[in-house]
């Protein structure tokens, strides 16, 4: 299977875009920079993987663009809707509803149950009980989970509870999943597998993967390579062909 | 999930759950136990003034306002008469009796005792203290120079039945007069005071030492403690329109003891709630906070996967409910067989001034039940209205850095 074929064909309009966007912090009486003036789109049925050191300033750029956190200039635009003057209750709307998240740790809520974890967000959307409950386990199946369903997190391995959180991430039907260091805290091989999943997801789903890691064997599953250094990010190439610098 | 992760999460932190329910039980249950004793002791108090006054008496306005001049306040027979007419058609009437009050001076050989007489209806049924007696018997409808004395005067005069004493008095024309009495029987009183001051002689030969045919009042009993204040009004209206210038007053109303001693009550179990509940809701804020503090990253995700600062509040604020609704009911259960076990054991105590000693109970009700169980809740909620905010408030990025 080559590269061209391993990705989605699909290809919308800009479904994420980041505008001049920089993040500081205060520290004493000093401004820091997390990100400088970075300009970024993702398509429909992109698969991205951001790349760079520890620090660079890619979690802060996962976290501007998953709106959890505002820049402190520029503009983030989900499907060309504005997002940094917007409510805290419009943000939570655009997370449920347009975005999935893939944490490092994982984050699964320990008292639920496999299924119940990737049930609740469709729950917060609202969702019948019978949808719910059809989605949930062809989620599952998609990650190879029907099993163990009703597992707790704790009874289920790192990678497990990684397609868990894929599931999760995935179930309400989002446009962009980004993930942040989805491999981290799992071996080699479980890695792969991971990654391997949210490929074939992307794949079936055309759904848009920006993944962030500092693992630079992440880098081979990207349809498109972003470097991020000292918060400027610079563009790799797309699917094996140069890509102009955002 | 709306109840099950509130519910699943109290049950994660178990030992601090159980923590928390036994702090809200603890003071649930012993709110149960001291409201249903007070309430208890109230009610007793109520049924003895019940017992001693009567639901409502009536008499003249001079006698209520202690205005008075002498004898001018005393009913005359048509205008008892007249009330007894108006009493008959009352629905909760039950019975009624004339009574004439005076002081006097009971002698017996060297001994003397200023007492208050209270010249009854032998054999009314209504207030005669027949059923007090523990020496001899309660006055008759044939006895004429006859007394019923309370215990505390007989052992104080060293008195017996069949012993014969002398009442000195002043009439209503001001004379003296003065009678020779036979002991028919010794009372007791739950109230050593009364038991020294008040005796009872037969109506008619307490209207002759007197030199009268009025009475100063006419008690009232009713079907229930409850009908108290509706027959009050009815009576009220019912005087005014027969043009008697009478006034009804409730037991509650003669007996100022009685309302001091319930306002004292409700402050005491104000007092003992407002403790209680402060000391819940502290120990219960400190648990949440913590257990709050503990879940930021959990908070966190939960807010990062679109879950909106509304929907955190009120996932965090239900646990909370949970523990209140668990904790506070399992208090009343507690309380109730706490209550239940003392009112086995029956232990007796001696209130001051009083000469029987009486149960110590502790009532069970709905009342004494659901004021507490209403208190524990509402401070519980108000101990998690802080953490709940917080934990609703967190930024997402901060509470996700959280390990």
């Amino acid at each position: 299977m080559g590269a061209e074929s391993r990705f989605c064909h699909v290809r919308g309009g800009r479904l994420l875009e980041a505008a001049q966007v920089t993040k500081t912090y205060r520290v004493g009486t000093e401004t820091v920079y997390a990100l400088r003036e970075v300009s970024f789109s993702a398509l429909q049925g992109d698969f991205i993987v951001i790349n760079g050191p520890s620090g660079s300033g890619k979690t802060t750029f996962l976290n501007l663009i998953s709106v959890i956190d505002r820049p402190s200039s520029g503009e983030v635009f989900i499907e060309g809707e504005p997002t940094s003057a917007q409510s805290e209750g419009r943000l939570a709307a655009l997370r449920k509803t347009k975005i999935g998240l893939v944490f490092q740790s994982f984050n699964l809520i320990p008292v639920l149950t496999a299924a119940e974890n990737v049930e609740y967000p469709l729950l917060l959307q609202k969702r019948p009980r019978d949808e719910r409950q059809a989605r949930v386990a062809t989620m599952l199946a998609e990650v190879g989970l029907s099993d163990l369903a009703r597992r707790r997190p704790n009874e289920l391995s790192g990678g497990q509870r990684q397609r868990v959180a894929i599931a999760r991430a995935l179930v309400g039907g989002p446009m962009i999943v980004l993930a942040d260091e989805p491999t981290a805290n799992l071996d080699s091989k479980t890695g792969e597998a991971v990654m391997d999943l949210m490929r074939r997801l992307n794949e079936e789903h055309c759904v848009t993967f920006i993944v962030v890691t500092h693992d630079p064997a992440v880098s081979r599953y990207a349809g498109r390579r972003v470097r991020i250094r000292d918060g400027r990010l610079e563009e790799g190439e797309r699917d094996g062909v140069a890509a102009s610098t955002s | 999930m709306g109840w099950r992760l509130p519910l699943r999460s109290l049950w994660r932190n178990r030992r601090r759950t159980f923590l928390s329910l036994a702090v809200i039980a603890l003071g649930t249950s012993v709110s149960v136990f001291v409201l249903g004793f007070l309430e208890n002791s109230r009610v007793q108090i109520q049924d003895s003034t019940v017992q001693q006054f009567g639901n409502v008496q009536v008499a003249s306005p001079l006698l209520w306002e202690d205005a008075a001049d002498g004898y001018e306040y005393l009913i005359s027979p048509a205008d008892a008469a007249q009330l007894a007419a108006l009493l008959a058609e009352d629905p909760a009437f039950r019975g009624s009796t004339r009574q004439l009050q005076f002081p006097g001076l009971l002698g017996a050989g060297k001994l003397t005792q200023v007492v208050s007489a209270s010249a009854i209806e032998p054999g009314n049924g209504v207030l005669d203290f027949s059923d007090l007696a523990v020496e001899g018997r309660g006055l008759l409808p044939s006895d004429s120079a006859s007394v019923f004395v309370g215990r505390s005067l007989a052992k104080r005069l060293s008195l017996s039945v069949g012993d014969a004493v002398t009442l000195t008095l002043t009439t209503v024309n001001g004379a003296y007069n003065a009678s020779p009495f036979r002991i028919v029987g010794i009372y007791r009183y739950s109230n050593e005071q009364f038991e020294q001051q008040v005796v009872f002689v037969p109506l008619a030969f307490g209207q002759r030492l007197l030199n009268t045919d009025g009475v100063d009042r006419v008690v009232v009993a009713l079907d229930s403690i409850a009908s108290t204040n509706p027959t009050r009004d009815r009576l009220k209206a019912g005087l005014a329109s027969a043009g008697l210038t009478l006034q009804p007053q409730t037991w509650d109303e003669l007996s100022p003891f009685y309302k001091q001693l319930a306002a004292y009550f409700d402050a005491l179990f104000g007092f003992l709630t407002l403790a209680i509940s402060i000391l819940v809701f502290f120990i219960i804020l400190q648990v949440l906070t913590l257990a709050f503090l503990e879940r930021t990253r959990e908070i966190g995700t939960l807010r990062a996967l679109g879950t909106t600062q509304g929907e955190v509040f009120r996932q965090f604020f239900a646990e909370s409910a949970w523990l209140a609704a668990i904790g506070s009911l399992a208090g009343v259960v507690v309380g109730v067989l706490l209550a239940w076990g003392f009112n086995i054991v029956g232990i007796e105590w001696l209130p001051p001034g009083t000469i029987d000693p009486v149960l110590l109970a502790s009532r069970i009700e709905p009342k004494t039940a659901l004021v507490p169980f209403a208190v524990s809740v509402f401070a519980t909620l108000l101990s998690a209205l802080y953490p709940s905010t917080q934990a609703s408030r967190l930024r997402v990025v901060d509470a996700l850095r959280v390990e």
